[in-house]
């Protein structure tokens, strides 16, 4: 898998780059700036690219600016986007061109690293990973999003790793549930949701955060 | 049918009483205004007294004449969280005496309230003359017929008059006064419904609802009305003139008995007077505020070495002689004080001008336009009963009285010389108005030396808060960091220290050890995360106020409408004051206030960046001493920027934020 890299602190950088390379993944670039990162996009079309959003020169979000500049002029670009805090302003952002391919995660999930190589893996194949604390807020606002309620706590479970963008069988795994009951599960939600079923993992978050979202 | 035409005689009869007793009512009425208490009472019994005359019209004349009273509760004073009722800026213990001012205001706003009173003094009195027709025609007619028919000759002849019927000269057949008489009987009858009707119309345009005239839409009665009020305000402020005059005079008797002691207490005694006079000039004038402008009293100096406490060139032995002596300085040394006096001098000379309108608008409008109008209601009963007739001109002869060239000036042309004197007065009323105040804003708004005192003073009190207030935040900063992130990063070191020893001796054990070290090192993450954003958010500045503001909505509990017009970002400090604002009313919104929806409304205009929070609540937020709301403001107060709240009970609540700053270019860092 080739992957460009934008990461302005020398440590992280190096050590993701250790960590990419350790799993089978090529770093056919490794960035520091905003404009560097949009040129190496351009240049090499990466299978996924991994991106910090605060980079310099000017220290504000160009990482996240340079990325969505880049996936529209190649749509559908993976790009798995690093922070050290998490917004629901830039993930909507990020998700509204619904093509898929998006990763938006805290910087601390690269401790754990099959769970972040996971997500690096999905966002290349045109999935989406989204920070569970991005879906954790989204779910706090009992004022916004009253058919929640008929939820049962299971099915809330569900989905909150729905809304990462995981698989049934991830799912399935994380509850400790067999792949067919997360399938029931999922069928209840989008039938108390009066969201249409949908079995791809993609189409699936996306209408499921659209959901969240457009309730606001 | 026949009853009606029988019985309006009569009711015209009743009318026209009902206008006697109202005008003569009218007198004691307007006298017991002067006792302010009665005020409402006798509002209201006027208002009883015409209601009668709108029902009388009505079932008589079948004019049906609206209410044209104010409609709506009467104005209740609201309690105070604390039980106290305010009114004015004064507080009440019981709602007795501001449910009654409130009242008062109330009835006398009323245009209705002005309209009455013109309807009992005048318009009903030459309504009554007009019904009175009708009665006035059976009346003769019986006269006559009587006075040619045998018992009624004699009846006339008995009572001595004779020589009401037999006019002198007039030499009339038996037959016609008979016919002339039954004729005037006939048409008082048959004009009486008619009459009636006529007198309703009348009723009607004055007591019923006026709608919007042509009086109102072409705005003269509103320039009538400041003319009005411009009057008697410069005629209020001269009063005060006065006042401040007459101490100027005891400043300067006091100079010259004791040679000035005593002066500073006056001067400093007269200070609240001035401030009134000082409020009144800026409602009434241009607005423009003018703040009092004296100086702070210095605090009593620490004592020296010896104990004592030097006051200028004077030592004292105790803190209070200190604090004594220290006061005659403060006053005499303040220039506001010389100012103050030197338009006490000179008040008068400008405010005596209010009395050129006052006497205009009296003498002209008042005097000689309404004499001719009030006339047949004194001058005819009172010619009638003595024989004495008085002019209709009387007031024009009384001011004339001694200007024999004005005699040839015919009386009737009062009329429009009083009208035109009137409007004068009008017309001079707000550029006098504007002198006077005028004139009050030269001497008694702070100079420019006291206003730079009176900043410096603000913004050292600022700048202490700001001080106090950041030393604060570090070292919140400092306690969170030593208990928080530094601590579990002391863990985290521990552990791999452990773990390196028993990495060869006991694999399993260090695998645990490793995975509580990455816990606590993703919770020491955390922690700093929440910091930060304490501090200062990083979407804020990644992106800006606007954004950031946005990215707040999006996390709030409750669904909230940013609209931002910013050509630019305010400079750091302010964007981050004002993000922290939002954030404090919007949780706020959501905690207090059971909001459904929230407005953010933010943009820069005229170098303010004004940032407007508006929520649908249930309103009555009150701004708590050491509250969010008190932190906010002496945020702000570091910018000289204000926070407005406005939430009446039952909402909307807005909150309303107003920060002076210049914009930069869009997207330049702020980090």
């Amino acid at each position: 898998m080739r992957v460009v890299l934008a990461e302005d602190l020398y440590l992280l950088r190096e050590g993701l780059v250790r960590l990419l390379e350790a799993h089978d993944c090529t770093v056919v670039a490794a960035v520091e700036t905003g404009p560097d990162l949009l040129a190496a996009l351009l240049a090499h079309r990466p299978d996924v690219a991994v991106v910090d959003v605060r980079l310099p020169p000017t220290n504000t979000d160009e990482g996240l600016q340079a990325a969505l500049t880049a996936r529209r002029q190649v749509p559908g670009l993976p790009v798995l986007v690093l922070s050290q805090h998490v917004e629901q302003l830039y993930a909507r952002e990020l998700l509204a061109d619904g093509t898929g391919g998006i990763g938006y995660l805290l910087k601390d999930r690269v401790f754990n690293a099959d769970q972040f190589l996971d997500a690096v893996r999905r966002v290349a194949g045109g999935g989406t990973a989204m920070d569970p604390e991005v879906i954790a807020k989204l779910l706090q606002q009992p004022a916004r999003n009253v058919p929640l309620a008929r939820l049962t706590p299971r099915e809330r479970e569900v989905l909150e790793l729905m809304a990462e963008g995981r698989s049934n069988a991830a799912i399935g795994q994380r509850l400790f549930l067999s792949e067919s009951a997360v399938g029931k599960h999922t069928a209840s939600i989008f039938g108390k949701l009066d969201l249409a079923p949908s079995d791809d993992d993609n189409r699936r978050v996306l209408a499921v955060l659209a959901y969240l979202n457009g309730a606001t | 049918m026949f009853r009606s035409y029988a019985l309006a005689p009569l009711r015209c009869v009743a009318l026209a009483l009902l206008a006697v007793f109202g005008f003569v009512a009218s007198l004691p009425l307007m006298m017991s205004i002067g006792a302010i208490v009665t005020y409402p009472h006798v509002l209201l019994l006027v208002r009883r007294l015409n209601s009668l005359s709108r029902r009388l019209a009505g079932a008589w004349s079948g004019v049906v004449i609206d209410l044209p009273y104010r409609e709506g509760p009467v104005p209740t004073p609201p309690r105070r969280p604390d039980g106290w009722y305010e009114h004015e800026g004064q507080l009440f213990k019981t709602r007795h005496y501001p449910a009654f001012f409130l009242r008062m205001q109330w009835l006398s706003d009323d245009p209705a309230t002005a309209r009455d009173w013109m309807w009992l003094v005048l318009l009903a009195p030459i309504g009554g003359l007009v019904a009175l027709l009708a009665p006035g025609f059976v009346l003769a007619g019986v006269v006559l017929v009587a006075g040619v028919t045998g018992p009624g000759r004699r009846m006339l002849a008995d009572a001595g008059l004779t020589d009401l019927v037999a006019w002198p000269g007039v030499t009339m057949p038996g037959w016609a006064v008979l016919a002339a008489g039954l004729a005037a009987i006939v048409a008082g009858v048959l004009a009486g419904p008619a009459l009636l009707r006529a007198h309703g119309r009348w009723a009607r345009q004055w007591l019923g609802h006026p709608g919007l005239t042509w009086w109102q839409s072409s705005g003269i009665g509103a320039w009538l009305r400041k003319g009005g009020h411009d009057t008697w305000q410069a005629a209020l402020l001269l009063g005060l003139s006065l006042t401040g005059f007459a101490v100027f005079l005891l400043t300067l008797l006091l100079t010259l008995v004791s040679g000035g002691f005593g002066i500073a207490w006056l001067a400093y005694a007269i200070r609240p007077m001035l401030n009134h006079y000082r409020r009144l000039c800026v409602k009434w004038g241009d607005g423009e505020p003018m703040p009092d402008p004296y100086r702070q009293r210095e605090p009593v100096p620490e004592p020296g070495p010896d104990g004592r406490y030097r006051v200028g060139r004077t030592l004292y032995a105790t803190r209070d002689g200190a604090r004594r002596a220290g006061f005659f300085p403060w006053i005499l040394g303040d220039s506001a004080t010389w100012r103050d006096l030197a338009w006490m001098a000179t008040a008068p000379l400008a405010a005596l001008l209010a009395v050129v309108p006052g006497v205009l608008i009296g003498a002209g409008y008042f005097g000689l336009f309404w004499q001719a109008l009030f006339w047949p209601l004194w001058g005819v009963p009172f010619g009638l009963i003595t024989g004495v007739w008085v002019s209709p001109w009387y007031t024009w002869q009384l001011m004339t009285l001694g200007m024999p060239f004005l005699d040839a000036v015919p009386g009737w042309l009062s009329i429009p010389i009083g009208l035109a004197l009137g409007l004068l007065g009008v017309l001079l009323a707000g550029p006098v108005l504007r002198l006077i105040t005028g004139w009050a804003r030269l001497l008694l708004a702070p100079s420019r030396s006291a206003e730079l005192t009176q900043r410096v003073e603000h913004l050292a009190q600022t700048r202490a808060e700001a001080v106090d207030a950041s030393s604060a935040e570090l070292r919140r900063i400092e306690r969170d960091l030593h208990d928080g992130a530094q601590a579990r990063l002391v863990a985290v070191g521990l552990s791999l220290g452990t773990v390196e020893q028993l990495m060869d001796r006991d694999p399993a054990a260090a695998r645990v050890l490793l995975a509580q070290a990455r816990e606590t090192s993703a919770a020491a993450l955390a922690e700093l995360r929440d910091l930060v954003r304490g501090i200062h958010p990083p979407v804020l500045a990644e992106r800006g106020l606007a954004d950031a503001v946005r990215a707040l909505a999006l996390d709030a509990a409750l669904p909230v409408e940013v609209r931002a017009d910013l050509a630019g970002q305010p400079p750091a400090p302010v964007a981050t004051a004002a993000y922290f604002a939002v954030a404090e009313a919007l949780a706020n919104a959501a905690r207090h206030a059971q909001a459904g929806r929230v407005g953010v409304d933010i943009r820069h205009t005229g170098g303010l960046l004004r940032v407007t929070v508006t929520d649908d609540g249930r309103g009555g937020a009150e701004p708590t001493h050491g509250g969010g709301l008190h932190g906010l403001r002496r945020r702000l107060a570091t910018f000289d920027g204000t926070l407005a709240l406005h939430s009446p009970q039952g909402g909307p609540t807005v909150l309303t934020l107003e920060i002076p700053c210049a914009l930069s270019s869009p997207r330049t860092s702020t980090s």
